[in-house]
């Protein structure tokens, strides 16, 4: 499925967006996703999370503008990085944090997590 | 009966015992990104192609022109070959393309080593400012020369993908390959990666007098126009045990 979601699914869309490379690390008690978002400030990026998903919208400094592509046939311009990605486990959205570091952006996001104690009998 | 990879050469080729630098895409596309930069740099001159119908039937224009993907480019002098891809190598590829490539290097009678440009996944790769490059060689001559050159062995661990196979055939060839893992991001383009194994590459070839500081001035472009590749690289990775990597062997000392 995923690779089939590949083969139709390009990495671009016409209204100006990439999709970034990331990828989803599940551990133990938390989720790490991280984006590659290269042209990007940390003041140009905006990551909104639920229990259940987390979006990043990233502006670049300098919009990409390639002008001889094949597929368009003419200039095509991105402006910005757009993401969304469901999470695997819920987690807690208000104890989620960030680094965005040489181009790279980690969230970092604590699953919700109730332990109980089970005594053996 | 037919090869399942030909090497398509143009005619006339003279080579002058070269060294071989195979930059096939593998996590980071370290050789991808380093062998494109030495070629560009160093106007090396395209002299072939490699062909199969394992590879995905792609072709691709530059400037107007066709080209194959998987190409070799060679110094003027005949002194340097270069092997790189523009598409992922498909799992199913992996065996026959190295065979073929350490066939080729036996014709065309190279006593240099065969160097392959990889990189060497670290989770902490983000935390890593100047990435450090390993080396793996095939031989006792290869390892010699690698501690000559104070070049540092990986000592343990898996090896998987074009890189672990291309060792292999050239060892059964009795010819002397090594490995440059630079350290870099498992599934994200990695200029700096390639910048450090080009650093490293320049004490086994004296003509490569190139400047990598370009490579990391344009290293946000390099990743824009790697992404897909990247990606597709990624998947065929995980097909070809490149999970291993990370794994402990049972033997380890």
């Amino acid at each position: 499925m995923e690779i089939e979601r590949r083969i139709i699914k390009a990495m671009w869309e016409h209204n100006g967006n990439l999709e970034p490379l990331c990828e989803v690390e599940d551990k133990e008690d938390e989720i790490l996703v991280t984006f590659d978002l290269p042209r990007v400030s940390k003041e140009n990026v905006a990551i909104n999370t639920t229990e259940d998903m987390v979006e990043v919208i990233a502006k670049m400094s300098n919009a990409v503008c390639w002008e001889r592509w094949g597929v368009v046939q003419k200039k095509i311009t991105f402006q910005s990085f757009r993401k969304q990605i469901r999470l695997p486990e819920p987690i807690e959205p208000e104890k989620a944090h960030a680094l965005l570091k040489n181009g790279i952006l980690r969230i970092t996001l604590p699953k919700i997590r109730r332990k109980v104690l089970i005594n053996i009998e | 009966m037919e090869e399942v990879v030909r090497i398509v050469e143009e005619e006339g080729i003279a080579y002058n015992n070269p060294i071989v630098i195979e930059g096939l895409p593998d996590v980071g596309l370290v050789g991808t990104i380093a062998a494109s930069f030495i070629v560009e740099k160093l106007d090396y001159k395209e002299i072939g192609h490699i062909e199969s119908d394992l590879f995905p039937p792609v072709m691709v224009i530059h400037d107007g022109k066709l080209k194959n993907p998987f190409r070799i480019y060679s110094a003027e002098d005949g002194s340097v070959v270069v092997v790189l891809s523009e598409v992922a190598v498909p799992p199913k590829a992996v065996y026959p393309i190295t065979t073929a490539l350490a066939d080729w290097f036996h014709k065309i009678d190279t006593k240099q080593p065969v160097i392959s440009l990889k990189g060497l996944p670290m989770k902490n790769r983000m935390d890593i400012e100047k990435p450090e490059v390993f080396a793996v060689g095939n031989n006792e001559r290869a390892v010699a020369d690698l501690k000559a050159k104070q070049i540092e062995l990986l000592e343990e661990g898996f090896i998987a993908g074009t890189y672990a196979m291309m060792l292999r055939e050239c060892s059964k060839r009795n010819i002397s390959a090594i490995s440059l893992l630079a350290q870099c991001y498992p599934v994200y383009p990695d200029p700096g990666a390639a910048a450090s194994a080009i650093e490293t590459l320049k004490k086994f070839v004296t003509s490569l007098a190139i400047d990598v500081g370009e490579l990391l001035a344009n290293a946000e472009e390099i990743k824009l126009k790697a992404r897909d590749l990247m990606q597709r690289t990624a998947l065929s990775a995980s097909e070809m045990q490149k999970g291993m990597e990370q794994d402990m062997p049972i033997m380890y000392r």
